[in-house]
């Protein structure tokens, strides 16, 4: 992108997926420090797209800690959540204020601990002026296991690493795993604390159920290995794998046949399992489900940004389907999406245009040159769909204006189907003359 | 004793002066417009969010340009529902989305590449709006005289906003930034092409979900001429001639009366504080809108047309909703604007909390509420959730960080900051505002809360 000026980014900062690593934690409270906007604004985005409430802490910096450093801020911000709450851990996430001025935070936070404090706090770097929201998940998560993971005996568990995905993903990989009898610690795991139930006798809005327990993160380091489903988030992987010598796995989200494919065959290769026939049954209604609808979704140009893990999943599993994606884009720069992509189209004979780095108004003039009939994103797509005449399925992450987008899967074989027919259901509803649909 | 210390803050007993119940023998206010109690879980924002995000924002046809990281453009692109009839400036977020370099080397080169560039792809902005967040503070762009380079050379205005989220306590300073920023360098730019005595501003009304074009109607219809509403569906034209106002009405009063009085002190020109929300307000501010201007009699048919096309619409809400209480957690001045019109639903407001008040919004909130009445500054999480469970208000006004927790508790909700399916100003809105009031405690799925499943 030859241009200064950022126009319609589909990215955040580092803070926002610091937050939601912290939130999959149980008995974890995210604790930004810096201004009181910057746990505002993240609280603001997860309520809307998860439609739940999410408590944040924050050291309230002002224009006397520009001066002075935020140290007093900061422990003072420590006491008040140990005393008030009592937490399992703090998990710290740092701001581009906090690390403009400097401080130190792992000193302070050891400074704020009595020295018999049964409360951690993890101290994640996550100036907002590095990388993005994606950047904040990862270090976040590394310094959850920096801090906790401490070797002891095997536990015969995979860890399993996913990046910002929904409920719904959480819910249908824990499921698989189920079905092969693989036992697991996922880092980290919202798939309760920011899908709760209502139930009967109240709420627990600060703590709520569910989560990965801290003593399950501290166990990580005793895995048979590390699965990273979203490689921008695999440092936590890296670190187990040096320090503790759990072989890390970084490899595409479970997303079409051959990504879901590689997904059950590095579980079962780490673990040992065997791949039952649930699994290949699932399998099989994927590879149905793709022959139902090949009529209606060959060639079908589809134009695609979001994470890039996700990204570079989804738009193999569309060439799979027979569709030809035509534009990925992602605003997260890592290494793997580019070669990810070309594999794509070196092997589907399709000729996607890579856009890393970039935002959505380069995304759009790309689309309109290279053309789209459905786009996929979140819910930021919607006006370069709207002005492309085409619909929007949406996926990732924030999505607000359509409601249960967290609920649904879109990995494993079962979410696979999902998305294809939202994608299919999409076109018929677009695109097709309803006398042609009665048989 | 009138002030309070819940359970939840025993830890942290500086919030007690914060939390007060209203006791007309010995009356005190909360203390308020203070720094947050670090890590006490605040629903407070920043400066730059009560800049950028509340009153700069809804100018409908200037480029915001967002000078930081990326974070702070994102954030505010597009969420506050302040509508305009045009697109530029909820469609597109504009950031110069600094990196550690410009952290290092400074952001000047890239914030001033970044207007031009902004300025040749988007000719249509008729200025440019730049917001400063922390980090540029801390690194010292001179953003003045980029913005003033940067003026010369694209021809149209380039108006730099100093709102770095860490000054002040709370969005509050945001908006006075906001307003004193506008009033010297926008206003009285301009003449207006033609003056009437009959021009007026109605000034801090966003356009939330559509309001301004509910109340702006009701003042042309007795013969005013609204030379600008402040800043909903504003565009930036109609800000320079605001000075040659004969009369200025101020609306949201925590956020834009600076504006009001520096015109007024610069230029003689009167303010009034009015509440357009609820029927009786509402007719109260267009009976003394028509008093200033000699017309009362347009005034009062237009007040006799509004209450016979909604008044019976109120009534029957009242049937449905008499003897209720509610919560009312707002930024500031809705929090006491909708203690009267509650009552004209039969309702009575048992809480009331702001989330940047100022010693003004607490006297009035004071001036309106019963005996008894809790009146919170800067609530946090543990205390909104122990009051919720300890009062059981059969409604809770609130804002999206809050809506969740209250919905778990099982306790029906409206969004006041976005509202639910608003406008809630003027007459027509009260009613929307009533039939949303209705919907949600009306609602058939509280009966499915703590009811639990059994072996039948």
């Amino acid at each position: 992108m030859a241009r200064s000026v950022t126009i319609n980014p589909p990215k955040m900062c580092q803070p926002m997926g610091a937050i939601l690593a912290y939130m999959g934690v149980h008995g974890c409270v995210p604790l930004v420090h810096g201004s009181q906007g910057c746990s505002t604004y993240p609280r603001y985005n997860i309520a809307r797209h998860f439609r739940e409430s999410a408590e944040v802490a924050v050291s309230s910096l002002a224009e006397d800690a520009a001066v002075y450093g935020g140290a007093k801020n900061l422990t003072e911000a420590i006491e008040n959540v140990k005393s008030r709450i009592n937490p399992a851990l703090i998990g710290i996430c740092t701001t581009c204020m906090s690390e403009t001025i400097g401080d130190d935070v792992k000193l302070i936070s050891k400074k704020a601990l009595a020295h018999d404090d049964t409360m951690r706090i993890i101290p994640a770097s996550t100036p907002s002026y590095v990388g993005t929201h994606l950047t904040g998940y990862d270090n976040a998560m590394r310094a959850l296991v920096e801090t906790l993971a401490v070797k002891s005996e095997p536990n015969n568990k995979i860890n399993i690493i996913t990046g910002i995905i929904n409920p719904g993903d959480i819910r249908e990989i824990k499921n698989m795993l189920r079905i092969m009898n693989v036992k697991n610690i996922f880092l980290s795991d919202i798939s309760e604390t920011l899908d709760t139930p209502i139930m009967p006798g109240g709420h627990k809005s600060l703590l709520p159920d569910g989560g990965t327990e801290p003593a399950d993160i501290i166990d990580s380091a005793n895995s048979l290995g590390t699965v990273a489903i979203c490689r921008a988030a695999g440092s936590a992987a890296s670190y187990l794998q040096n320090k503790f010598k759990v072989p890390a796995v970084l490899a595409p989200a479970p997303i079409g046949v051959a990504n879901t494919d590689r997904f059950v065959q590095n579980i079962s290769k780490l673990s040992g399992a065997s791949i039952p026939d649930e699994i290949k049954k699932d399998r099989g209604r994927l590879i149905d489900s793709m022959v139902d609808v090949h009529h209606y979704m060959f060639g079908r140009k589809v134009a695609i940004f979001g994470d890039p893990d996700l990204v570079s999943a989804i738009v193999r599993f569309c060439a799979e389907a027979g569709m030809n994606p035509t534009v990925a884009m992602t605003a997260t720069k890592h290494k793997d999406f580019a070669p990810d992509i070309k594999a794509v189209n070196s092997e589907y004979k399709t000729d996607m245009q890579i856009l890393e780095g970039t935002d959505l108004y380069e995304f759009h003039e790309v689309v309109k040159t290279y053309g789209a009939e459905l786009i996929l994103g979140n819910s930021k797509g919607k006006d370069v769909a709207d002005d492309e005449g085409v619909p929007l399925v949406r996926f990732g992450f924030p999505v607000y204006d359509r409601v249960g987008v967290y609920r649904y899967s879109i990995m494993g074989y079962n979410g696979s189907i999902y998305l294809l027919d939202q994608m299919t259901n999409a076109i018929l509803g677009h695109k097709y003359d309803p006398n042609k649909l009665h048989q | 004793m009138t002030t309070i210390l819940p359970e939840c803050d025993i830890p942290i007993p500086q919030r007690q002066p914060h939390i007060v119940c209203h006791d007309p023998g010995n009356m005190i206010l909360p203390m308020c417009n203070v720094q947050t109690v670090p890590g006490d879980m605040t629903e407070r924002g920043c400066t730059f969010a009560g800049c950028r995000g509340v009153v700069g924002g809804p100018v409908k046809d200037v480029i915001q340009l967002v000078h930081g990281p990326i974070g702070c453009a994102y954030y505010t692109w597009g969420t506050r529902r302040n509508l305009s009839d045009m697109k530029l400036h909820r469609k597109y977020c504009f950031s110069t989305d600094l990196t550690e370099e410009s952290v290092i080397y400074g952001g000047a080169k890239k914030l001033l590449n970044s207007i031009i560039e902004a300025h040749e792809l988007f000719p249509e902005g008729k200025a440019v709006f730049v917001y400063s967040t922390c980090v540029v503070g801390l690194i010292g762009d001179d953003t003045e005289a980029i913005c003033k380079q940067a003026q010369e050379k694209i021809g149209i205005p380039v108006v730099p906003f100093h709102c770095e989220g860490f000054r002040g306590v709370s969005q509050s300073l945001g908006h006075h930034i906001a307003n004193r920023t506008l009033f010297e360098k926008v206003v009285g730019t301009e003449e207006p092409a033609e003056t009437t005595p009959y021009d007026m501003c109605i000034i801090g009304e966003f356009n939330i979900d559509g309001d301004a074009w509910i109340v702006k109607p009701l003042f042309e219809r007795m013969g005013v001429r609204v030379l600008s509403v402040f800043t909903g569906n504003a565009s930036y034209n109609d800000i320079p001639p605001m000075h040659r106002a004969k009369l200025n009405i101020v609306q949201c009063q925590r956020s834009s009366t600076y504006i009001a009085k520096m015109i007024q002190d610069k230029y003689g020109v009167p303010y009034i504080n009015v509440s357009l929300f609820g029927m009786a307000q509402t007719t109260e501010a267009l009976r003394e809108v028509g008093k200033f201007f000699h017309l009362e009699e347009n005034a009062e048919k237009v007040i006799a047309e509004e209450l016979a096309k909604y008044q019976p619409g109120i009534d029957y809400y009242r049937r449905r909703l008499e003897g209720k209480k509610c919560f009312i957690y707002q930024g500031a001045p809705r929090a006491w604007h909708w203690i009267e019109p509650m009552r004209e639903l039969g309702i009575e407001t048992i809480l009331t909390a702001t989330t940047f008040g100022h010693k003004d919004d607490y006297e009035k909130i004071m001036s309106k509420v019963m005996p008894g009445h809790i009146c919170i500054d800067n609530p946090n999480a543990l205390e909104i959730e122990e009051y919720l469970v300890k009062l059981k208000p059969d409604f809770f006004i609130g804002g999206l960080k809050e809506k969740y927790l209250t919905y778990k508790l099982g306790i029906p909700f409206i969004n006041g900051h976005s509202y639910e399916e608003g406008p809630y100003a003027g007459f027509e809105g009260f009613v929307n505002f009533a039939r949303d009031i209705d919907v949600a405690v009306n609602s058939p799925v509280w009966k499915f809360i703590n009811k639990p499943l059994e072996v039948s």
